[in-house]
This record gives structure tokens, sequence and C-alpha cells, in this order.
């Protein structure tokens, strides 16, 4: 019967108290299993092997003197055999990894790393088969000798790779290393190798990791010391020379090519064939050799990639600067640095005259030097904080300190204000709405690099008043828009009187309309027909307009429809006080006189020259003083007023006694002229302007926006030091100087003797008193 | 049970009797499931000696075997004090044991022999069960031992021992 015969082909299992038999017969397995397993093992022997070991660990007889026959033990506890047979393993092991050794000396190089892993697999094989072949001596002896807290005992499986560590691989691993070096060498240069054979090695390497604290748990310390180092060194050191090679041969522009493409390839590398652990010390090491060592001339050359607008360059260079800690520090400075030095220039190529700098070419030379470096930021430096933080300041430098801000920093935030104007304002060629929202963005990119925000304030809301008041403004959509951008930059604060302007003019069309009506209702048949006439109630807090400072007599034709007017708001809002701002108004008046038109013409005048020529109706000619009577108007203003008509020949200007005047006096009205109406006035158009600023007005007013420019910037700071005081009632005078910079700093940057100048002021005001030891009390 | 799908395989005692047995009862055994991963699908065809256990203690091992082949795997925990700690063991588990003395034993043994650590706790807690709650003497009876201490080495055990006293 087959199985009779099976069971005898069982090997013999030797005598279980005999250790030496009992080791021969494993002897003779575990060798098979390492040098032979490959022809396969029977299942004979696989259970003979597991017997053997089973039974002499569960014989009686090693257990030394014990006369007391217990079940299964000794006098105290059980006794558990297999030291020996533990200790034979190492030995045959040693003996078995020295022959090993032996012949691995006959192999080098790529010959070796074979030798080595086709050895190692078959190794580790068959240490899986001995595992389990040993197992019952792993679950008792092993393990208990583990619990008592033994070192050095390992379960069967990490014995063997502990013996290849010990006897192995201390011999070969340098020689191993080397070989695997000098296959990375050749791949660097450019050859094909093998690459899963290096895999093989570092696997290996971190498979003989071992945790001598807990066995159970591996480490990567023998992988990082035998291997990563070693292969760090290499790398650096093939890196620095071929790196120092290169860069004397070739541009730096060539070699941030080269060094980028060395950077690729080495994070291919570790996903070729090394392990995931040493991606940053890898990445550190190649930076270092590749990048940092070199540093110093990559950013030297930067100023030449800038100069000459390299963008790709740039990027590139950004791209590795960036792999090093602080790399890009330098770069930043520079570059800041550079469009500061952009700006200037493109600042004074358009400032060759300052004082007749056209607005829109100032705005627009800021505008081109950001565009043109926000672009770079972007393609170049992907848009990074810190860099668009030094294009931030660089612009910030430029716009407000520049050939054209020599005397301060007004003239920017001024100019800004009037390119605005010009855009806002209704013209000619009328740009299209969504050109024309483009542009008020582009506005808020200077607004928000102007440090004195104030000042482009006051001369905003002295234009967005004329704007209004004259009715040329272009849109009140783009008005909305470029209060809400302001609004958005600045807070409510900045908008506010902005935005009341804005609804003065809604509610005075509501009233005008109310106005109408209360009119017509007012008219008896037979009256003539009331002035055709538009009021505008302006806020007097909110506006930044003055009365009139010359006396006024308004002419008749139009006192009974301003009376009427004045009677009517009375009615609607009690109590409240109209001033009448005759500089502002203007009017329309027709001359039927001339010969030589059959249409007439239609002047447009302002209420001050209408008055004047009205006087004509009754009179051809009225002297100087006549028309100072009339009008109460005084000279400052007259004589400008006056100036126009004499200039555009509506009037003829004599002297008293009928004689032409003297040429040096030909547009200089004043007392002892008289004046006389033109018949043959002529005029190409039919609708003449005569409501011209002149000049010499438009400079004063921007000197009266300087002026109170300061008159509230004191306010502000008074204001500022008041709060700051009442919230904390006790302060050093060094702290509260810095405190009423920090809060003013988004209107205008104060200077520190002015702020102590509204120190002492509001000391005397007796807000303040002074302490002991350099400390201010707030005075409720 | 769907038992005809599993492969069998063939154990033989040592006293050659074969033992037909579905591969997934019979890897109950760590020594068995180990030993079939290693030597690979080529080893099912042939018989597996089992050289230390006879034929009546082999089959009643695979009854048990049989009976559990379903439960989960045991908790990779598996010093956990719950399994040490308790003596219950549930009613099916009772009825299996219940065989003469010398049956317990060669079961202890098999399954300490074959790695089925779960039928081993059972064996030893069957053990303890008879062992608890008894005095020394009726041990010596139960397990039919002689007592060859002297009474001087008898007293030393029963001082060193004090702590462990129940009352």
């Amino acid at each position: 019967m087959s199985v009779a015969t099976r069971t005898m082909a069982m090997p013999p299992v030797p005598n279980r108290e005999d250790l030496d038999a009992t080791w021969k017969y494993l002897e003779a397995g575990v060798s098979k299993i390492m040098s032979n397993l490959q022809e396969g093992m029977d299942m004979n022997t696989y259970m003979g092997v597991y017997t053997a070991v089973h039974n002499f660990c569960t014989s009686q007889k090693a257990v030394s003197n014990s006369n007391h026959g217990v079940i299964g033990g000794a006098h105290r506890g059980a006794h558990l055999l297999g030291e020996d047979l533990y200790a034979n393993l190492i030995t045959y092991l040693n003996g078995y990894l020295k022959e090993l050794v032996a012949q691995s000396k006959t192999h080098a190089d790529e010959a070796l790393l074979s030798f080595y892993i086709r050895e190692w697999d078959r190794y580790t094989t068959a240490a899986k088969y001995i595992n389990h072949l040993f197992r019952y001596l792993n679950r008792h002896w092993v393990k208990r000798e583990m619990d008592e807290g033994k070192k050095n005992i390992y379960d069967v499986y990490t014995l063997h790779l502990v013996q290849w560590r010990l006897t192995l691989f201390s011999e070969v691993h340098e020689k191993v290393m080397e070989a695997v070096l000098k296959m990375v060498e050749k791949q660097r240069h450019g050859e094909t190798i093998e690459h899963s054979q290096i895999k093989s090695i570092v696997d290996s390497f971190v498979s003989l990791g071992l945790d001598e604290a807990d066995p159970t748990k591996s480490t990567l310390d023998v992988y990082r010391f035998n291997f990563e180092r070693p292969f760090l060194d290499a790398t650096k050191a093939f890196y620095q020379a071929e790196s120092k090679q290169f860069v004397a041969e070739n541009s730096i522009v060539e070699y941030m090519k080269k060094a980028e493409i060395r950077l690729q390839e080495e994070e291919e590398r570790v996903n070729m064939y090394l392990h995931a652990d040493i991606i940053i010390p890898l990445k550190k090491c190649c930076n270092t050799a590749l990048i940092a060592d070199h540093s110093a001339i990559l950013r030297d050359e930067f100023q030449v990639l800038l100069d000459n607008d390299r963008q790709d360059d740039m990027q590139r260079m950004y791209n590795l600067l960036s792999r090093i800690p602080d790399g890009l520090d330098p770069l930043r400075t520079k570059f800041e640095a550079h469009v500061r030095k952009a700006g200037l220039a493109a600042v004074a190529k358009v400032a060759v005259d300052a004082e007749k700098l056209e607005p829109k070419v100032y705005v627009d030379a800021l505008l081109e030097i950001h565009t043109q470096y926000q672009g770079l930021v972007k393609q170049a430096f992907k848009d990074e904080p810190e860099f668009t933080r030094s294009l931030d300041n660089a612009c910030r430098e430029f716009v407000n300190r520049n050939q054209v801000c020599k005397s301060g920093s007004n003239k920017s935030p001024e100019l800004l204000a009037k390119y605005t104007d010009i855009l806002l304002k209704k013209s000619a060629s009328g740009a299209e709405e969504s050109d024309l929202e483009n542009t008020l963005t582009q506005i808020m990119t200077v607004f928000k690099y102007i440090e004195d925000k104030d000042v482009f304030q006051k001369f905003y809301s002295r234009m967005l008043a004329r704007r209004l008041v004259h009715t040329n403004s272009s849109s009140d959509d783009a008005e909305t828009s470029m209060i809400s951008k302001l609004k958005e930059a600045c807070g409510y604060e900045y908008t506010n009187k902005l935005q009341r302007m804005f609804q003065d003019i809604q509610i005075s069309k509501d009233l005008n309309s109310g106005f109408k009506e209360f009119e017509s209702k007012l008219l008896e048949p037979g009256d003539d027909k009331p002035v055709d006439a538009s009021y505008a109630i302006l806020g007097t807090g909110f506006w930044p307009l003055n009365p009139p400072n010359t006396d006024f007599t308004p002419p008749a034709e139009i006192a009974k429809a301003y009376e009427r007017f004045q009677s009517f708001y009375g009615q609607k809002h009690s109590g409240r006080k109209l001033t009448w701002l005759w500089q502002l108004c203007k009017g329309e008046v027709r001359a039927n006189y001339c010969r030589n038109t059959k249409t007439p013409y239609t002047f447009q005048v302002s209420t001050y020259q209408m008055a004047i020529l009205l006087l004509f109706n009754e009179n051809d000619k009225n002297s100087y003083e006549d028309i100072v009577k009339a009008t109460q108007l005084q000279a400052d203003v007259l004589d400008p007023a006056l100036g126009i008509f004499v200039k555009a020949k509506v009037l003829n200007m004599t002297n008293l006694d009928g004689s032409a005047v003297s040429k040096d006096e030909a547009e200089k009205p004043g007392s002892n002229k008289t004046f006389a109406l033109n018949y043959d006035f002529k005029s190409k158009k039919i609708r003449v302007n005569l409501n011209i600023a002149v000049k010499s007005e438009q400079k004063q007013e921007v000197d009266d926006t300087h002026k109170t420019i300061e008159e509230d910037r004191k306010l502000l700071m008074q204001s500022a030091i008041v709060r700051i005081m009442k919230a904390r009632k006790k302060m050093k005078h060094t702290q509260l100087v810095s405190e009423t910079i920090n809060q003013i700093r988004s209107r205008f940057v104060p200077k520190i003797p002015d702020i102590k100048k509204c120190i002492d002021i509001l000391l005397e005001k007796e807000y303040l008193e002074r302490l002991d030891d350099d400390e201010l009390g707030y005075l409720a | 049970m769907a038992a005809s799908e599993s492969t069998r395989i063939t154990l033989v005692s040592n006293d050659g009797a074969e033992v037909h047995v579905e591969r997934n009862v019979a890897e109950r055994s760590m020594l068995i499931k180990n030993m079939m991963e290693d030597l690979g699908e080529a080893a099912m065809t042939q018989s597996v000696p089992i050289p230390n256990v006879n034929e009546s203690v082999l089959k009643k091992v695979i009854e048990w075997c049989e009976h559990h082949k379903n439960d989960p795997p045991a908790a990779a925990d598996d010093d956990s004090d719950s399994r040490k700690k308790t003596t219950d063991i549930e009613e099916w588990d009772q009825k299996f044991m219940q065989v003469d003395q010398e049956m317990l034993f060669e079961i202890i043994l098999a399954s300490n022999y074959l790695d089925i650590k779960p039928l081993l706790d059972v064996g030893c807690k069957t053990v303890a069960n008879m062992i608890k709650g008894k005095s020394p003497e009726e041990i010596r009876k139960t397990f039919n031992i002689t007592n060859d201490f002297t009474p001087e080495e008898e007293e030393q055990i029963r001082r060193e021992n004090e702590w462990a006293e129940d009352r």
C-alpha cells in the first residue's frame, strides 16, 4: 500500500534526546534549503525537520538534574529547550556566510553586485523556510528568552538577517557600495545601466536595519549609514566638480539650464531606484552643490537679465534660487532697486518741463513701469507675494519721490487727480465706457501707492465739485464707480463727502422740478416768462467751496427769479440759510445787436459777466466806475471778467476821453477806462464761450488747495492725538508720536516736528497736560 | 456547508491511516498552513505525513478544526488578558473535551505540535478547570500523581505560596 511506503520513505527522525544526531539531521535539511531550494523540497524533509525541532524541544532528558518528574517541567515552571539548536544554527550560518565572503572576493564591480543580489535573494528565501521549520523554537524558547528581556535573541528569520549583517555585510558593503556608485556615475555620464540592481541593493540594505531596542521594528540606520551617506558624498563630489568646470566654460544662462536638467534627473533617479527616504537629503545635497555654491555668480547675472528683460532666464534663476534657503532675498533687493530706477528714469523722461507736464503723460509713465514689472513678477516669479511686495515698495518709492515731486510728495496725487478729472469730464473724444472703466482701475493702481492720499482727496473733491456744478461730468456711472473704488481702498470716511456731493446734485434735480411747478402757479397772465434757470443746493460742510469774496448786485433781469427761488426754498426748509455762490453761476445771453450776422450770437458767460453785459442794454457806453457802481464787484473779479470781453472784442476799451489805450495797457481794464459795445463783433461760432477761467485763477486754486491741505492735516493730527489720549488717558510722549503716525499713515506720512507742534497746541488748549517722566495726560 | 468547493488534501497519521480533509480546515494548523505556502500547489497532490500524531487523535483534532473552520483569525495581540484569564469554554468545545484524560493530553500535545493555538488554549483551560478549587491532595488524585515531597519541602512550598491562598 502506497501509504505504507511513503511512511517508510520518511527519513528517520532522530532520537529526540540526542543533540548531535538531531543537529546533524537538521543541518542536512537546512543546507539543502540554503543551496538547493530551486530543486524543490519534498514534504517528507519538511515535516521531518519540523518534527525534529519539535521533538528536541519537548524532550525531557536535556532537563538537567531534574528528579521531579512533574509533567513537562522542572522544579519551578516549565523549562524550555532550544538554546543548543539556536547556537548550532548560528554556527552554521556563520560558516555558510564566511564561505560566501570568500567567494565574493573573486568578484568586483557589476559582477559583485550580481553576486550579492543573487546570494541575498537565495539567503532570504531560505531564511523564510527555515523560520517556518523552526517555528516551534520561535514559539517557545525564543519567545521566552525575549519575554525575559534577553538581548541579542531574535526569531529565526531575523537571526538570519542579523548574521548576514555581522558576517557578510560588514565585510563586503564598502565594495558593494563602490560598485553602486560607479554605476550611478556611469549613468550620470549618460550611459544606460541596469538600475534594478541598485534598487535590489537598496532594498537589501533597508532590510538589514533592525531596531536594537525593539526587534519587531525596523530602522533605516543601516541603510542611512552605509548607503545614503556614501551616496550623498559621491553625489556632492560629482556635482561640485562638474559644476565648477561647466561654469568656467559656459555662460551663466547655459549653466542654469544644465543645473535645471541635473536637478530633474536626480529627482527621477529617486523614483527609479532609490529609497524615498533619500529625497530630502539628496535634494539638499544637489541644491548645495549646484546652486548654493554658485549663488553669488547667479545673482550677479540677475542684473544683466533684468537689464535685457530675459524673462525665461529670470524664471529659471528664480526656480533655482528658490530651492535654497534665503536664495531669493538678494534677487528681491535687486529687483526692487531696478524697478525703482526704471520708474525714476521713466518719470525723468517725461518731466523735462515739470510745469507743463500733462497729467496723462505722467500717470501713463508710472503705469507703464508698473505694468511691465507686474508682468515680470507674474511670468518669472510665479506671482510670489514677496516679489509683489518688492514691486510695491519700488513703486511706492518712485511714485512718491521722483523728479516731479522734488518739492514734496504732493505733486503725484495732484497730477493723478487731474488726470482722473480729465477722464471723467465730458470730452469730444468720448472714450468707450469699458475703456474708461479700465483706465479708472489703472488709476487706482497708482492711487494705491500714493502716500499723501489726503492730497488726492482734496484735489479730487474740488474737481468733482466743478464737474458737478458745471454738469460736465461724462457719466454718473463712471463717477459712482470711481467713488466706490476709492471707498474700497480707503474706507467710508474718505469718500463720505464725495458721496454727499453727488447726492446733493441728485436732490437738486427734484428740487428744480418742484420749483418749476411753484413758479408757474405764481405767474399771473401777462407776466414776463420767467428766466429759465436751474439751481443746485450744496451742503456747506461737504463741498470744498467758499462764498464769494466780493459783493455783488445781481442784475434786475435775474433778481426776480432768484428771489422767488429763495422764498420757495424758505417755505420748504424753514430756517436754512442760503448763500449764493455767484462765482460759480453762469448763464447765456443772446446778442441781438450785431450787424454782421442774421442769427444772433449766444454768449456763454459767468453771472458776473452777465451783470456787466446787461448794463449795455441801457447804454452803449459805460465807464469802469459805472460798472463798479452797478455791480458792486471788486477789482480782482471785475478786471479779469472785463479783460475777456476786451480780448474777445465784445467790448471796445478806450480811455475816458475816448482816446485809444496805450499798447501796454491793451488788456488791462481799470479806472479811467470806458467800455463800448462792439456792434461789429464777429465770430466763427454762433455760441461763444466767454466764461473762461484765467490761468492765474487756476494757479491760485491749486495754491489754495495746498494751503487747505496743510490746515486739514493739522486738524487731522490733532484729532488723532485726542482720540488716542482719550482711550489711553496717559502716555509717553514718544509713544504718542509713533501711535499718531500709525493712525494717520493711511492718509499721509506725518512729520514728527508737525506732530510735536500739534501736541503743543493741544497742551495750550488744555486738552492735554504734562505729567512727570515725559508723560502726557488727557484732560477731559 | 460549501465544503465541496475546497481542495482536499490527505494527511497520514503515524500509524499509517489516511485522513482526507479540506485544505482550509487543515490550515487551522499553522504548521500545515506554512508548509502549503512554502511548498506551493505541487505539494497538495502529495499526502502529508504527520509523524507525531496517531489516527484517533488526528481525527479528533480534525473534528475540532472542521467545527471551527470559519472562526475569525486570532487577534494580533493574542496574549490579551481576556484570553489568559477566562476559563470560560464555549459549549461545543466543552462537549468536545469530554474525553478520557489520556485523550485530553494527547489533544493538547497534538495541538501544540500542529500549532493550533485556539485548540491548545481550550485544552489547557479544560485542564485548568479540572484543577480549580481542588486541594493538593485532590489534584494528586485527579491526575494520579504520587506525592514525592518530604513534609519539610511541602511546608516550605506552602509558606512560599501563602499569598495565593483564597482565604
